[in-house]
């Protein structure tokens, strides 16, 4: 599941490593990592606690060197073209952190200083766009978690980046401010950025993202567009009706159908093909007197792929 | 990097200084009003047995009221100097600043001046405020030249600026204001003046920061005693030149060098 077609004018990804490791003593952080992450899109980067996605991370930024492989950030190779690739970057790693003494937009003319001229005045307009302006005179040690998120972002945004990396942004985010940053996700892609997004909220990453990787023990598991990762599985629907066990029975050795198990009073009916044999199957129900009251196509969530495929690593191990 | 953004890192620097309100309150306390109010003891003292208390002013008790001024100051100093080094790593924001691509070592000389346009203003104003009390309350005793006033100057801010340099370098290399403050007040207050009397170390005494600075004073003092006072010009400034380029350059490069 390595097939990204998302590519940027210029024919780059927004990040791709080759082999990319990262070592502490022994121990490998980041374990020959082959990441492509496509331009303009919001990319979801999946793991379990101490999976290696903030050291990659922080590898992919020249925060901590690389012991082996290559990085290249918007097309420009990792480290020599770093002040360039950077300053396209706007990033939040772990945490968005700030000095606690400086208000907000104090906090924003600091980063602001390190950018440039043009960030200078770009910060009344991130913070309008954050929702932060009412409140960007009050120090940052007052601000809860939510604000502190929605400031990072704020910051990243100074550059005017084309690739945003966001290390856990919905954290201390509460539900309204959530869907706020989602669709704000949604907007900068709109505008032709590339998000990155580092999360283990599953169910927000689906909700946001177009394109996914998954992370364990500090190797790739897998990468691709949602669609490929989660979504509908192919030629299977799943059934309610009165009597799910006579339904399975009819099913059995119904020309339009592979396969039929039940599970939780549902039957999960794998298809010979698509939308007609779904028609086929509800008519011969129907038309035997069953009352069907559910129809719709399998879907498997991310969460359930990201189990799947972590607790498969886990026995392995 | 154009001027421009090293002028505006640079007033970052200092705003982040600026703004810390305990760190500003306790330099001012330390540089300019604690030597008012030894000149106003004096002086009552003065006003209410003169038999015994001479005039509070004067270029003598300038020179006292100086030497009391870099010890604060030097104090002051040091904790500007170390807030400067490591204010960034320990609010956390170092490795966003490094994310913008910005060098390493832009990010760390950015932190002397910073701090310097903090402390300098704040030393002068205190030296300022001496020089005044020495004229108004001289009475009887001599005032103080301008060109003493300018040597007393001199080597005031070499004397209270070595100690920032010091703890900016220090707190840069272990990233930690706390630490630094200690082992710096340690060094300069105790440790530095105790190694220049043990006579046994010999001409190893004239690597003493603290003795290296003395041997600048205009007037020599009983503090730095035999060494400050026959250790050579070029070679205290050697030695003080010497003692903020380590501290700098090994600030530089663990600020260079470290994870972020």
């Amino acid at each position: 599941m390595t097939t990204l077609p998302l590519r940027g004018d210029h024919g780059a990804f927004a990040i791709e490593t080759l082999g990319l490791t990262k070592r502490f003593g022994a121990r490998a952080a980041v374990d020959s990592v082959d990441l492509r992450v496509p331009t303009g899109c919001a990319f979801g980067f999946l793991g379990p606690n101490g999976a290696g996605k903030t050291t990659l991370i922080r590898t992919v930024l020249g925060l901590t060197p690389a012991s082996a492989g290559t990085v290249s950030i918007l097309g420009l190779p990792q480290p020599d073209q770093r002040v360039a690739a950077l300053a396209q970057v706007g990033a939040i790693i772990e945490e968005p952190r700030f000095h606690r003494h400086l208000t907000g937009r104090e906090n924003l003319a600091v980063a602001a200083a390190v950018r440039g001229p043009e960030a200078e005045g770009r910060i009344e307009a991130v913070l309008e766009r954050v929702g932060l302006s009412d409140r960007a005179a009050e120090r940052v040690g007052a601000y809860s978690m939510g604000m502190r998120q929605r400031l990072g972002i704020a910051r990243c945004l100074l550059s005017d980046p084309a690739l945003l990396i966001l290390d856990e942004p919905m954290n201390g985010v509460d539900p309204a401010g959530i869907h706020e940053l989602r669709r704000m996700f949604r907007d900068l892609v709109d505008e032709g950025r590339t998000v990155f997004l580092s999360s283990h909220l599953l169910d927000e990453i689906e909700k946001t993202c177009d394109a996914v990787a998954i992370v364990d023990q500090g190797r790739l598991i897998t990468q691709g567009l949602m669609s490929e990762v989660a979504g509908p599985v192919k030629n299977t629907v799943v059934i309610g009706c009165d009597d799910p066990e006579r339904a399975r029975i009819l099913l059995g050795n119904h020309r339009a159908v592979r396969g039929v198990t039940t599970a939780a009073g549902r039957l999960h009916v794998q298809l010979v093909s698509g939308n007609d044999a779904a028609a086929a199957v509800n008519r011969t129900l129907v038309e035997a007197g069953l009352a069907v009251f559910h129809v719709e196509p399998e879907r498997v969530s991310l969460e359930d792929r990201f189990l799947e495929i972590t607790s498969r690593l886990g026995v392995a191990s | 990097m154009t001027a421009h953004i090293l002028s505006r890192m640079v007033s970052a620097e200092f705003l982040k200084l600026r703004r810390r309100r305990s760190l500003l309150w306790w330099s001012l306390i330390l540089c300019c009003l604690t030597v008012p109010v030894v000149y106003a003891v004096l002086a009552v003292l003065h006003v209410t047995d003169a038999a015994h208390y001479g005039p509070a002013g004067g270029a003598e008790n300038l020179g006292h009221s100086l030497e009391a001024l870099s010890l604060l100051g030097g104090i002051a100093g040091v904790m500007i100097g170390a807030t400067a080094g490591a204010g960034d790593l320990g609010a956390g924001v170092f490795r966003d600043l490094v994310a913008t691509g910005r060098s390493r070592l832009a990010l760390f000389g950015v932190r002397l001046p910073g701090a310097l346009a903090l402390f300098v203003p704040l030393i002068i104003a205190g030296l300022a405020i001496a020089t005044v009390c020495s004229i108004l309350l001289a009475g009887s005793l001599a005032n103080p030249s301008a060109t003493l006033v300018l040597h007393y100057a001199a080597w005031l801010l070499v004397a209270t600026t070595l100690p920032l340099i010091l703890a900016l370098g220090i707190s840069s290399l272990l990233g930690s204001r706390t630490i630094t403050v200690g082992v710096l007040l340690g060094w300069q207050l105790a440790a530095g003046p105790i190694l220049g009397q043990l006579g046994f170390l010999g001409r190893l005494r004239d690597g003493i920061s603290v003795l290296a600075t003395d041997r600048l004073l205009p007037v020599p003092s009983g503090r730095g005693g035999d060494v400050a006072a026959s250790m050579p010009l070029a070679v205290a400034l050697v030695v003080i030149a010497a003692w903020a380029a380590v501290a700098l350059g090994a600030g530089a490069w663990r600020t260079r060098t470290m994870d972020a």
